[in-house]
């Protein structure tokens, strides 16, 4: 009779792995269709009240023409190690002497200066930088997000009561 | 062993409509190979099975294990887990896929991952497409496929194959009459030739269905007895009638 047991805990066991990675997999198509590669974040700071408060999640577009225009609500991130997001207007434009090179400068709705000091150095922002344009807005969604990455034993326990759920 | 109550016990028992169709006659009983009824019970007790009430896919499941168990027994049907084994296989395939490309997309930087990934997703939807289709279609119903060779005289194989559906709860407009309950239903179809399938000696197909309230009780649970007496003895309806030296 085990072989009706070891396929039947196989067969449990595929039925939960398989809702996991059919998310992974919706967020990656997600991702290339939106050709962004992180096409859903949460918001971390209040830097863009009213309009946009800590906790809400933002899904974002970088598909050709990356043509960011003034007014367009951009994330971008300066360098690659500390890998920092940050969701700021775009307040100023320049095209340069080719249509390919385009430089930005942003500001936060609720700052009072503009983005060079978190620049680490450049002067204006490049298309490179820009990780994608806020295309929607869910609020307060994000919250869950912030509390598993704030406190890791809210993750653990979250995800190992879902597990534990699945199998009963 | 006590017998619980079941939670309808006032109600009529609605017997079982069997359909007969297609079957050819079995010859006489030294041809004919032991059926599920003529096998004493396991000895020891009995696992508890405890599902929830409410719930037809539970019961279904419950159900459609006991059927398992009961005819993969040595004496009886020797298992085939084709179907099985593709649902597996198809489906773990598609989520090591899906975590390899996760797990690519993950190391590699974006722009230069884009093409594995595209690779990565389109086979992962590929796979699950797959699978269910093969589901839906080649598998269907099927609970049980299983296989036996006995020898009297000669090699004896016989093939069955069980599926099984739930009819759901009938709602009738009208208020006078009654609504039947959820009920389990089994389809049955089986033959029996010699080896190499040389000539044929008995085919049937059968179709029984009974309420789920016979088996399980108020509590939810399952009385293994009677549903295995139920089963065997629409397995041995299929096999072509009960053999004249039963002893009842």
């Amino acid at each position: 009779m085990w072989g009706l047991d070891i396929r039947r805990s196989l067969l449990q066991a595929q039925s939960l792995a398989l809702a996991l990675t059919s998310t992974l997999m919706m967020y990656s198509a997600l991702g290339l269709v939106m050709n962004c590669k992180s096409p859903i974040v949460v918001v971390l700071s209040g830097s863009m009240e009213p309009g946009i408060y800590r906790g809400d999640l933002l899904f974002l577009s970088n598909y050709e023409p990356r043509d960011y225009k003034l007014g367009d609500i951009t994330v971008y991130q300066v360098e690659d190690e500390a890998a920092v997001s940050i969701v700021h207007r775009v307040v100023q434009t320049e095209v340069g002497e080719s249509p390919l090179s385009f430089r930005i400068l942003t500001k936060g709705d609720n700052n009072e200066v503009d983005d060079i000091s978190l620049y680490r150095g450049l002067e204006r922002l490049e298309r490179k930088h820009v990780v994608g344009r806020v295309r929607g807005i869910i609020p307060y969604v994000g919250y869950v997000s912030i509390l598993f990455n704030e406190y890791p034993r809210v993750k653990y326990t979250v995800f190992g009561l879902m597990a534990l759920l699945n199998l009963a | 062993m006590a017998r619980k109550k079941t939670a309808n016990g006032a109600a009529q028992d609605i017997s079982t409509a069997t359909t007969s169709t297609d079957s050819i006659p079995s010859p006489p009983s030294p041809d004919r190979p032991p059926g599920p009824l003529s096998l004493p019970p396991l000895p020891g007790p009995r696992e508890v099975v405890k599902v929830n009430n409410y719930s037809t896919t539970e019961l279904k499941n419950a159900c459609d294990d006991a059927v398992k168990r009961y005819l993969s027994r040595p004496e009886l049907f020797q298992q085939n887990h084709q179907h099985t084994d593709v649902r597996l296989a198809l489906g773990w395939l598609s989520v090591f896929v899906a975590g390899g490309t996760g797990l690519y997309g993950y190391k590699v930087e974006f722009e230069q991952s884009k093409p594995v990934v595209w690779v990565g997703l389109i086979l992962y939807m590929l796979l699950t497409f797959t699978q269910t289709l093969y589901s839906y279609f080649i598998e269907g119903d099927i609970v049980f496929v299983g296989k036996r060779k006995t020898f009297s005289k000669r090699i004896i194989t016989e093939r069955i194959t069980l599926s099984s559906r739930t009819i759901p709860v009938s709602s009738s407009s009208s208020n006078s009459t009654p609504i039947t309950p959820p009920q389990y239903s089994l389809s049955l179809s089986y033959v029996r030739s010699t080896s190499a399938n040389k000539s044929l000696l008995a085919k049937g197909k059968t179709q029984a269905r009974a309420p789920y309230s016979r088996f399980f009780d108020a509590e939810g649970g399952m009385d293994g007895d009677a549903f295995e007496r139920w089963v065997g003895e629409v397995v041995e309806e299929g096999m072509g009638g009960l053999p004249a030296s039963k002893e009842s």
